[in-house]
This record gives structure tokens, sequence and C-alpha cells, in this order.
């Protein structure tokens, strides 16, 4: 059983010991901090978020992406044929991002997350995932304005992430995490899905991730499980028709068990966690079972974050000496 | 024949030295009082222009409020406050979270409603902010579900809006901005407005923005209100057409000036826009504002938006013969 996050984790935190990256940037929008200097604050906070996932107890851990103003605009700021419009709205959620235009043909020019991941990597005991979106979340929460062809648009897009995971893989990440809950909401588009993810995951040797999040996987399962991922997660919070649903995993794979709520701050007790993992066991056995939030941490405060984390390797641990 | 209401959505921009005097106050280094005493002149100046501009329906500006639904949250029992959370780019805020049953101690918005309607003739909008949204924009660590925290807020948004009843308002504008967050929720939306508005007398207004409405048009239409303020111009008026297929009894504040530009309408965009809006609603029917609360602006655009607004009703009323 190994302990994870989802991938992003609060910038701001209360009292912390790395420069504010909030009043760093304000600076900068005012001339008076470079782009170097926010630069070097946000490594700083990036080596301190990697730092409390350590100490909280995690065993893979991410960058937390401290660098992404969200799951869409860093990838699509670096990919040659986007351009930016209006702030939309994330989901259901009360966060919002400027939506990315399709508006010239998509194309990897350089590696985007390579230096993050190596950073990461540097700055860490523990091993470190590397995220991504995945490309059929990233074209449906763009505006297309150049192919008027959905297939067309998110095969390139899973074909320039594919570049960019090779990169990955180039700069030695071992575990490579796609992020796509967008499926979820429009699941009729699973061919078109299937399609998109053979083609992401060509010639990646890296243990890959698939995962999502908001909602359950009613209607594409088992067909799910059975995409060219070895992780798949899954969040049991806000999808919890997952407990009915997922009635068998594979041999080959492994579950991320979404359990920890990251869009609420009501914490979550050790008991709650271990009833979690006791009531999956039957499914999938403890040595193929990740741990982790349902979603990214970033709708919590960094504090509260820090504390659900602590619940979930407590109550993890505990059931593992249950079941040992 | 009367028509063609002008109104704004609620909020105004505050004036730089409040916003200093504000966070002095947080800080220890001010007293209420003394920020109060502000905010009233600032309120004054707000009631004033809006005189001047020639609104028929005015409001205080929100020169006491943060926002829409902290303001509401530190006022009432049953809810804390939470560390920061980053909404989009670098912006962040303190979410409130239940904690404990909500409750309302004392009227929230009913001193500077009273000091607002004090100073004018014209009415002042009562400006509230609705359940669902004060539910949906917090964390919620005591009720079982979602839908029992909004219901339950709404019995408190309701005392609320009987005392602004009581205590003369005209006008009770309950908004729902976060009403299209989920479109199957739209019906929690008009069920826990049903609880605010319920035997109240008073005109009463929803203000509803971002999002797409075409899938919940007729649970849109099923608000117990008698208006709903939408955001029109921002659309190129696009949300319009909903209602040319979907009509009904219901007034409608058309939003005809943008109020995340700079740019200030042209006297003809907004004409333009305005009977648009004529197309599918009579003149008594439709109440012309802005598009959404103009705190973003400054003051000068602001008031400069209005002028251009205004302008333009009296241009088509006297085209249309409305005194």
């Amino acid at each position: 059983m190994i302990t994870t996050v989802v991938g992003n984790y609060p910038k701001i935190g209360p009292g912390t010991k790395a420069p504010n990256l909030r009043t760093a940037i304000s600076r900068g929008d005012r001339g008076e901090t470079t782009p170097e200097q926010i630069q070097g604050v946000r490594a700083e906070v990036t080596a301190e978020v990697i730092g409390d996932q350590i100490q909280a107890g995690i065993d893979l851990v991410t960058d937390g992406l401290i660098r992404w103003d969200d799951g869409q605009t860093y990838l699509a700021r670096a990919i040659s044929g986007f351009s930016f419009t209006g702030l939309i709205r994330y989901f259901d959620t009360n966060t919002y991002f400027r939506q990315p235009v399709v508006d010239g043909l998509l194309k990897w020019t350089a590696p985007i997350t390579v230096a993050d991941y190596e950073f990461a990597a540097a700055n860490s005991s523990k091993p470190v995932k590397a995220v991504l979106t995945g490309p059929y979340t990233l074209a449906r929460l763009s505006q297309d304005q150049k192919y008027h062809d959905q297939k067309k648009l998110v095969l390139d897009l899973a074909e320039v992430l594919n570049q960019e995971a090779k990169a990955l893989q180039k700069a030695g990440a071992s575990v490579i995490q796609f992020d796509e809950p967008a499926i979820l909401k429009h699941k009729d588009e699973f061919p078109l899905f299937q399609e998109a993810m053979d083609r992401l995951t060509k010639g990646l040797k890296p243990t890959l991730a698939l995962y999502t999040y908001f909602d359950d996987i009613s209607g594409v399962y088992p067909a799910f499980l059975k995409l060219p991922f070895q992780i798949f997660g899954l969040d049991y919070v806000m999808g919890k028709a997952n407990w009915d649903v997922v009635t068998d995993v594979p041999s080959d794979v492994s579950l991320g068990l979404g359990v920890v709520n990251a869009r609420n701050t009501k914490m979550e007790t050790e008991a709650e966690i271990g009833d979690a993992i006791k009531r999956i066991a039957p499914i999938v056995p403890l040595d193929r079972l990740y741990i982790n939030p349902n979603c990214g941490l970033e709708f919590l405060p960094r504090e509260t974050a820090y504390q659900k984390l602590v619940r979930m390797v407590e109550g993890s641990k505990k059931a593992a000496e249950v079941a040992a | 024949m009367s028509g063609l209401l002008t109104t704004s959505v609620g909020s105004f921009p505050k004036p730089p030295e409040l916003q200093a005097a504000r966070n002095k106050m947080l800080r220890g280094e001010l007293g209420r009082d003394e920020l109060e005493q502000m905010e009233r002149e600032a309120t004054a100046f707000w009631i004033k222009s809006q005189e001047e501009l020639g609104l028929d329906i005015l409001v205080d500006g929100e020169m006491d409020r943060g926002d829409m639904v902290t303001y509401f949250s530190e006022l009432l029992d049953g809810f804390t406050i939470s560390g920061l959370v980053r909404s989009y780019g670098n912006r962040y805020y303190r979410k409130p979270i239940a904690v404990g049953p909500i409750g309302r101690k004392n009227p929230m918005t009913l001193k500077t409603w009273e000091y607002a309607q004090s100073l004018t003739d014209k009415p002042v909008k009562g400006m509230l902010t609705g359940p669902y949204t004060i539910a949906e924009w917090s964390f919620n660590e005591y009720y079982s579900t979602f839908e029992e925290f909004v219901m339950e807020v709404a019995k408190v948004v309701h005392d609320e809006a009987v005392d602004l009843e009581r205590a003369g308002a005209k006008y009770i504008q309950i908004d729902e901005p976060a009403a299209s967050t989920r479109p199957e929720e739209m019906e929690l939306v008009a069920r826990s407005m049903a609880v605010v508005t319920k035997g109240l007398t008073a005109y009463t207004l929803t203000h509803i923005c971002y999002g797409d409405f075409e899938a919940v048009i007729d649970d849109l239409n099923s608000i117990p209100v008698d208006n709903l303020d939408m955001e029109t111009a921002n659309q190129d008026y696009s949300l319009l057409e909903l209602f040319r297929d979907h009509k009904s009894d219901k007034h409608l504040t058309l939003g005809v000036t943008d109020v995340h530009t700079h740019e200030i309408e042209s006297l003809d965009q907004v004409k333009a826009g305005i009977r648009k809006g004529l197309e599918i609603f009579t003149p008594e029917q439709l109440f012309i504002g802005p598009d959404c609360g103009l705190k973003t602006r400054t003051a000068d655009e602001s008031i400069a938006k209005l002028k251009v607004m205004v302008q333009a009703v009296n241009e088509i009323k006297a085209e249309l013969g409305i005194a």
C-alpha cells in the first residue's frame, strides 16, 4: 500500500519558512520583483510543500504543481497553437481559469515540465510522480477555433502530451500520472477517449497512472480499467457509486483509492480511512492499492490539507497493521 | 405608461482610502467607529451620485462589505472562517466554514440600508446574498447534506428580508451568482428562494450570472422572485434569445454594460441592447442595469458607464413616449 497525493498542493500557508508566493507575484505585477525572483520563490515553495508531504508520511509525492495556475493554462501556454480568452469556472468548483483557445495546429516544441520534475526529484527523499493533464480534458476545457473536429483535436493533443511524457521519461520519471476528470462528464465519448489514451501512452516505459475525479466510472466500467495504464485513480468521495460499480479490478493493475475529501475542510477520522481500506481489500489486495485524496488539495487551506494527509497516512498504517 | 426603470446590481467601487482604512482596522490601527464613519461618507457619495445620474432604484453600494458571502457568515452564528484558498491566478480568499447550526443574532444589513434610505426619496434596494450561494461558497462541516445546509441558510436570509421589508424596503434583491454551478441544482436554488421570499410583499429580484442557462431556463423562470437580473451585455445579448422561446410573466433586469472592461460602451451600443430587450419584454417588464456589481471598476468608470446607460434609457423612453 502506497500513500500519495493527486497533484496540486496549496501554494500559501500560514507561518511558512518559504517566502510568500502571493506577495511575490503581486510585487511582480507592480514591477518590483523580477520574473527570475518569482521563479526562485516558486522553487522555495515547491521544496517546502514536498517537505510537507514527506513529513505527513506520503510515500509518492508531487511537486504540488506550485508553478501551475491551473491544470490547463500551465501546459497550454507552452504548447504551440493555443491563445487565451476569458475566465471560466473549473467544473462545479468556485475556482476559475483563463480558457485556452485552440487557434493553430497543436505542436509540442520543447519540454514543459521536465525542469520542474528534475527540481522536485533533486529536492525529495521520496519518489516523485510527474503529473500532466490528459488530452481529452485539456481539449474539453478549451475552445476550438481551428480544428472543428473534436477527434482530430484530442488526438493531436494526445500526441503533444506523449512527447512531453517521453521527455519526462528521458529525465528519469518513473511514474507519470495523467488527469482526465472530463471524461466522466462526457461518457458517450469513451470510444474517442480510448483511442486518445492509446496514442497518449504509446512507447512510454514509466509506470503510468490515469486519475479521474468529481464523479464515478459507471457506464465506462469495466472498459475503463482496461485502458493502457498501470494505476487507475478513482474518486470514492464525489463518486460514491464507485463502491458499487467497481466490483473487480484486473490483477495486473493498481487502484488509487480517493477517500479523503479534498474539497471540504471536514476532517476524516482514521477509522473512516481504515474502513474504506477494509472495504476495498476484497476487490484489490493492499499491495496493489494507492491511498490518496479524491482530487488535488488546492481547494483547501494549507493547514487543513496537511492535517488531512496526516490522518490519511495514520489511518492507512493502522489498516495495514490490522491486515498484516 | 411607465417602464424601463434603471438600477444597479449592488456594489460600487470603494474609495481607495476606505480600503486602506479597512486594512488598518483589521490590524487594530483604526477604531471601528472611525471606519464606519468613512463607510457612511462613501455611501452618501454613491447615493448622491446615483441621484445625480437619475437612476430610479438606488443601492447603498456595499461600502461595508468585503465580499458577498464572508460578510454574512461573519455576522451569523454557526460559521467560522478558513485559511486562504485560491480562486484563480493570484486571487485568494478566506472561505466560511459551517461548524454549527446557522442562526441570526441580529439584523445584518438593516442599519446600512436605513442610513442609505434616509439620504434619498428614491427607493433603495435591500441587498442580500441568497442561501444557495452562501452555502456553495462555504465549506460544510456541520450539515449532513448540502441541501440541508442551503435550506437552513434560507431561513435566516428570509428573516433578514422580513426585517428589511418592515423597515420600509420596497425592493429586495437576493443574489445567487453561484446558481449556475450545477445545472441539476437549479431546482434547489428555486426551492430555497421560495423560503426566502415567502410572504414578502416587497418587489423581489435575484441577480444570477456566469453560466450556461440553456438547459435550465425553465427552472430559472420558476425561481420565486418578481425580477431576474441577468448579465447580458458581456455575452452580446445571446442570453436574451433563451427568453424569447421561454417567456414567463417575470420581469427582467437587462445588463447593458459589461463590468469587466474599462471601456465605456457607446450610447448606440447600449440603445441597441435595450431595443433587443424590448423585442421580448414590454417596457413595464424590463429594468435596465449594468451586467454585475461595479466594484471592480473605478468610480469614474462606473459613473461614466451609468451615465451612458441612463441617457440611452431616456432617449428610448422619449421615442416610445414613456414618461
